[in-house]
């Protein structure tokens, strides 16, 4: 998707009016939708990342093919193995690595890169708004799957091209929020005051406007990073991501669509991971959003 | 011209032909030229950064079309007759020039003109998203409106839960999991493949389904759940809704006549909004339904370096965004008073 998909994710707060034991009830329904997506990442992040470094992980790659194609709860092989001997499992655990990697990289470009361009757009205003809001325009009235696809086909499928590629979404996307953020911000009092006080403007910029955009900014992150996970998917689906042999969810979906009709297990096993992760991500900075809203 | 719309704020516009008098003369002819004008420097940028970034990247359509058995004589030859050997400004000008004029030049790949190939195209890609909008529409209004009926009730639930789960599955595996069970299991509809509409009209509805519903999922749950936010607004704070009520109009009335017709205002922005998006998903399901639309053109193109193809789709899809937002603009002042007087005084 592009630029104003991840506008797109962001839907209507929902409004709490309960009173008494209600509320009381619906307010433990909302942490427990922040604490269980938060758990559930961290918890994938831990097997992603530092489980392979402490456990024994059979290697994603270089199978053995006399072990292919073994079913779901294998000897040695929880998730089976794949039709080259590779243990899934561990692809998986690989895969997403590569995932979260990409997911946290282009958000954090977007951040940084867009949301200081949204920032000074807001504040500075005059030509440089209007200049910065037209080329914006024209990355939202782009196709923007093009630009992705001819950077990560030009540049050639790696990781970093990537997650360059995908920043042509995040960049524009954090821009127009953190704008948005910052022109509610621009004219309050406390940035008033500190104007009048002559205090320079990076620093009202840094000091007094970023820290109140980052709650927003930081939701917006949870939710890009879940559309990020998908639209790296995408690419490595298109034949434009990270290629074969090195693991990604995408690829592994890809790669499973052939075997579709005989073993699905090969497309559904990567795929429930990519759902569950994107909906925890998403659950989450929905959740956030609705506590900071309700502020 | 601005002065009628104050002078009667409260009247509704009565019957077609009162609308469109009313349009030629309120400020909304003028709200359409200073947006078609300011989409003119937009649909510009768009080419542009399209035509230097595809330039910018390895590989010619020279090279790329003939494959890699190709002599270098033959490729230098083939590029001379592209015309890739005059620098990319002149090219691009060149380009620009005969675009300027309607002329949106050759496909490097074949003799076919671009406006051919978009012409086959194009209605391929338009019917899947018209499809897609519809099947959003029919359900997530309903949907909508029964969530805003009882607010936290298990369909409200429900919904909830379903709508940010379809916004979480990615379209490539819902696609998947559609074929597995319908086109595969049920064999209910094809997996692959287009039907044109001019050899069967159910052979094309039954092929354009399955991709239809998998871009229309997330939708279904995008707008399911801005109607209901909308509504239970209206519902809890406006004015004209105490008012109906206090007429005794019934509930379910005072949802689907008086507060329903207002939030077409907000849905419409978001499919203004989406329309973008949606055009771009398309080129991954094209690919995975192998449709012969739009989407399935540009990967093609893009990995062809085929550049006037490429330029002639990004163009496209820019025009449908830009006149898509014209028409929300527009829309907005015939479905609310209000916005038309707002912009009157402005």
């Amino acid at each position: 998707m592009s630029v104003p998909a991840a506008n797109v994710l962001i839907l209507p707060a929902q409004e709490v009016r309960v009173a008494g034991a209600a509320s009381r009830r619906l307010r433990w329904l909302r942490s427990v939708e922040i604490w269980v997506p938060a758990a559930f990442l961290l918890a994938m992040l831990f097997f992603c990342f530092i489980w392979p470094l402490v456990y024994t992980v059979p290697s994603p790659v270089h199978g053995s093919l006399i072990d292919n194609n073994l079913p779901l709860w294998s000897k040695g092989h929880i998730l089976g193995t794949d039709t080259v001997g590779d243990d899934v499992m561990a692809r998986i655990l690989y895969g997403g690595q590569v995932s979260f990697e990409v997911a946290a990289a282009v958000q954090a470009i977007g951040l940084v890169i867009g949301g200081a361009l949204g920032l000074v757009a807001a504040y500075v205003g005059g030509w440089l708004d209007a200049v910065l809001m037209r080329i914006l325009d024209v990355f939202i009235a782009f196709p923007s799957l093009v630009l992705v696809l001819a950077i990560a086909d030009g540049l050639g499928p790696t990781e970093m091209h990537v997650i360059w590629a995908l920043s042509a979404f995040s960049i524009p996307a954090f821009a127009r929020v953190a704008r948005a953020a910052a022109l509610q911000l621009r004219d309050r009092p406390f940035v008033v005051a500190a104007r009048l006080s002559g205090t320079k403007t990076w620093r009202i910029l840094l000091q007094h406007l970023a820290p109140n955009m980052l709650p927003q900014l930081l939701t917006f992150t949870l939710l890009g990073a879940g559309l990020t996970m998908i639209l790296e998917g995408g690419l490595d689906f298109l034949g434009y991501g990270i290629p074969p042999p090195t693991a990604s969810w995408g690829n592994m979906i890809a790669a499973g669509q052939s075997f579709i009709s005989v073993s699905p297990r090969f497309v559904f096993v990567p795929s429930i991971f990519l759902f569950v992760t994107t909906l925890a991500l998403n659950l989450l900075g929905d959740g956030l959003r609705a506590r900071w809203d309700a502020r | 011209m601005s002065a009628s719309a104050i002078a009667e704020p409260g009247r509704r516009a009565g019957g077609a032909a009162e609308t469109l008098r009313r349009l030629a003369r309120s400020p909304a002819l003028r709200v359409i030229g200073r947006r078609l004008l300011s989409a003119i420097p937009v649909l510009w940028g768009v080419t542009f950064l399209s035509y230097f970034i595809l330039n910018a990247l390895p590989g010619d359509a020279a090279s790329a079309l003939l494959g890699i058995n190709a002599t270098p004589a033959e490729v230098r030859a083939f590029s001379i007759k592209l015309g890739l050997n005059e620098p990319v400004w002149v090219r691009y000008g060149h380009w620009l020039g005969s675009a300027l004029t309607g002329n949106l030049g050759t496909s490097a790949a074949s003799p076919q003109s671009v406006a051919s190939i978009l012409g086959q195209r194009l209605p391929v890609t338009l019917e899947l998203v018209v499809y897609a909008l519809i099947i959003a529409f029919v359900v997530a209004v309903p949907l909508g409106v029964l969530c805003a009926r009882w607010p936290s009730g298990v369909v409200d639930k429900l919904t909830a839960a379903l709508s940010i789960a379809s916004l979480s599955i990615a379209p490539y595996v819902l696609a998947l999991v559609l074929v597995i069970l319908f086109a595969v299991d049920l064999s209910v509809f094809p997996a692959i493949g287009f039907t044109p509409l001019t050899q069967s009209l159910a052979g094309n509805l039954r092929s354009t389904t399955l991709p239809s519903i998998v871009l229309a999922l997330p939708l279904i749950g995008f707008y399911a759940r801005f109607l209901r936010g909308d509504l239970v607004q209206q519902m809890q704070s406006e004015d004209y809704i105490v008012t109906a009520r206090a007429k005794g109009v019934s509930e379910w009335r005072v949802l689907t006549r008086h507060a329903l017709r207002n939030s077409f205002i907000g849905i419409l922005t978001v499919i203004g909004l989406n329309l973008a998006t949606l055009v771009g998903v398309t080129v991954i399901i094209e690919s995975i339904f192998s449709l012969p639309g739009i989407g399935y053109e540009l990967l093609n193109a893009i990995s062809n370096r085929n550049i006037p193809v490429v330029e002639g789709i990004v163009l496209v899809f820019g025009v449908i965004v830009v006149l898509a937002n014209l028409a929300t603009d527009l829309l907005y002042g015939v479905l609310d008073p209000r916005i038309r007087r707002v912009r009157s005084r402005s």
